[in-house]
């Protein structure tokens, strides 16, 4: 004991100089890497020993990975892999605490430390906010015994080490993470004439803002709309590269018009071969507005939740495919379902439902509870308000992802606020017309009313002030023999027009039966009505 | 995207539209048109049997695709089904006057021969 302490004040004078050497802020200017090497062969010096290396723990796979070392600079160059709790290093980890090991009685999975001739070993973990991220050793190639002050120098220099690990990982992620999750959620979802699209992502978690579930919303070459909701298993930056990958992939498929459900056999094919590892559930969709029909093909994902236009949630049960990527060759089938105007669509990931400890069964009924109740009484959009009704008293535990897709219902009066762009033309006269027909309107007056209000529409495009930025309304009524179609924009009617608006205006005059243009500072307002002949 | 599935049969060239003309594509439209006749002065057949809508935006570059054509002494000419609602509103706006419109393919072929015979 004596001998001991006295042995540890004479040292402790050269102590103090490795620490400080350990410790020295300079170090904190260095890149990651020269800041390892240069922190291993202090320690060297320090603790007087052959090696010392560093291993950073890989969880998506469990293994240790070498990532720098000293006097075992093959460890780093021959790529040494260490499994969780497996071999010293792997023990280190999963034991979270300082271990000593003489060679001659230890299980060693790394054949490097016995080419080399070493005899003794101490590991210490590197942690960060709590967790394991890695290990740091030493070995000697003469027996050594090592001691309390050599085992408190090490975890010193691990704690450095450790912090500025995560430091380089944290901005690295940063980085990534704001990169992916530009790429990997659409810009803006689409505005239709007729449809209201809204969406929430959230990921679980601090740090890394960012997981393995997303959503996607494209058109099909058939003129239809799809829709794609899943999730990749695991999460961070793999997870969400294989969910890029899917994205990218569904939508390459899906514009060489393949059929939906050769789009997911295709998609699953293609990740399999690809060796990714990860399965992933997904749910692709197409909706038909003229049809009012939905298509659906399901990978192991939960069942989208229909509210039809009466307010009756139900889920889309359908037989499931097997979730993609873990098998070659599974076949998908499409079921189809009417999905009539005023229908609305959920799609979303196990995070919404799922809570630990309770039957999925429970999940679906407050989901389908929280979805009727939305649409009865809406708040702000389908999407917010069923992700309120859902999880603000929770805690989130998993990501979540959901999209809410909703077809106004054409029975009323119909209001629609569309952005000045000529891209919605097409749109807009596809929900007219069946708002028309829901009205009685027969095919000829159909074609008039749609074909004047498409005039009057890309009038109001034309001369729309602040260019694509701003909106128009077009508003739709019903009276006891006659429709009104209104358009309201917030430029100016010009009267000395290029011919092509004076044909406009001419076309309107002989297809409805009134047309009716006011103008004043707050913008244009042309109202088209139209005499329907047969109300039966 | 192409709005148009070309062919060309006896050294016309055939356009079908595959959807609407609009203020939103007539410019794509003509463009595309533009390209497949190159320089040559080709007659011209635009097969509107798939266009649901044509407002006056499609039409006025109709006809001014029409004085084009004319200009290099070649041919437009349209095919709108019987049962189109477009023939009503070209009625109205009077384009059978400026541009020979045929209910099918075939009579429109018949009807470009002639028209160079003559």
């Amino acid at each position: 004991m004596e001998a001991q302490q006295g042995a540890g004040s004479s040292i402790s004078e050269s102590r103090r100089d490795h620490l400080l050497s350990i410790t020295d802020s300079g170090l904190g200017y260095m890149s990651l890497e020269d800041m390892l090497s240069e922190l291993l062969e202090r320690i060297r010096d320090a603790l007087e020993v052959d090696t010392a290396a560093v291993l950073l723990l890989d969880e998506d796979r469990g293994v240790l990975l070498a990532r720098a070392a000293r006097g075992l600079e093959e460890e780093v160059r021959q790529g040494v892999q260490v499994p969780l709790a497996r071999g010293f290093a792997g023990r280190v980890a999963a034991e979270a605490r300082p271990i000593i090991i003489d060679l001659e009685h230890a299980d060693v999975v790394n054949p490097i430390l016995r080419q080399k001739g070493i005899r003794s070993m101490l590991g210490v973990p590197l942690q960060a906010e709590g967790r394991v991220i890695g290990v740091m050793h030493i070995g000697t190639l003469v027996l050594r015994d090592f001691d309390e002050d050599d085992v408190a120098l090490m975890q010193l220099a691990a704690d450095r080490a450790a912090l500025a690990i995560d430091d380089a990982r944290i901005s690295e992620t940063r980085a990534v993470t704001a990169i992916m999750q530009r790429t990997l959620l659409p810009e803006a979802l689409p505005e239709i004439p007729g449809m209201r699209f809204s969406a929430k992502y959230l990921p679980a978690g601090t740090g890394i803002k960012i997981g393995g579930d997303w959503y996607d919303v494209f058109q099909l070459t058939d003129g239809r709309l799809g829709f794609v909701v899943g999730d990749v298993v695991g999460r961070g930056v793999l997870a969400a590269s294989v969910m890029a990958e899917i994205r990218t992939a569904v939508r390459a498929y899906v514009m060489q018009g393949h059929k939906l459900a050769e789009v997911v056999s295709m998609l699953n094919d293609l990740l399999v071969s690809m060796g990714r590892n990860r399965g992933a559930t997904l749910s692709l969709l197409a909706f038909d507005p003229d049809a009012e029909e939905l298509e659906a093909v399901v990978a192991g994902h939960l069942p989208p939740l229909v509210v039809d236009p009466n307010g009756d949630p139900r889920l889309l049960e359908q037989k499931a495919g097997l979730p993609v990527g873990v098998r070659a060759g599974n076949e998908y089938e499409a079921f189809h379902y009417p999905f009539p105007a005023g229908s609305r669509l959920l799609l979303y990931t196990d995070g919404l439902i799922e809570r630990r400890g309770e039957s999925i069964d429970i999940g679906f009924q407050r989901l389908a509870d929280a979805a009727a109740a939305a649409a009865r009484h809406p708040k702000t959009n389908l999407a917010d308000d069923v992700y309120h009704a859902l999880l603000d008293e929770m805690p989130l535990e998993d990501d979540v992802a959901l999209l809410a897709i909703e077809t106004l219902p054409l029975g009323g009066p119909l209001e629609m606020i569309l952005p000045a762009r000529a891209g919605v033309l097409a749109g807009l006269r596809s929900t007219l017309g069946r708002w028309l027909e829901a009205a009685g309107a027969n095919e000829d007056e159909q074609f008039d009313v749609t074909l004047s209000a498409s005039e009057a529409a890309a009038n109001a495009i034309e001369h729309a002030y602040g260019g694509s930025e701003s909106d128009f309304t077009v508003s739709c009524e019903q009276g006891a023999d006659e429709v009104t179609v209104t358009v309201r924009d917030h430029g100016r009617w010009r009267t000395a027009r290029p011919p092509g608006g004076g044909r406009g205006l001419s076309i309107m005059r002989k297809l409805v039966d009134d047309v009716e243009i006011s103008s004043d500072e707050d913008g244009t307002v042309v109202k088209l009505t139209k005499r329907l002949a047969d109300r039966s | 995207m192409s709005q148009i599935d070309f062919e060309q049969i006896d050294g016309m060239v055939i356009a079908h539209l595959k959807g609407d003309l609009d203020a939103a594509n007539a410019a794509a439209v003509q463009r595309e048109l533009a390209e497949s006749l190159g320089p040559d002065a080709l007659n011209l057949v635009i097969d509107l049997s798939r266009t649901r809508y044509l407002d006056s935006a499609g039409i006025d570059m109709l006809l001014r695709f029409s004085d084009r054509l004319d200009h290099r002494r070649a041919k437009l000419t349209l095919v709108i089904p019987e049962s189109s609602q477009l023939n009503r509103l070209l009625m109205i706006v009077g384009l059978p006057e400026a541009i020979a419109i045929h209910p099918s393919l075939d009579e429109a072929l018949a009807g470009q021969r002639s028209g160079e015979a003559s």
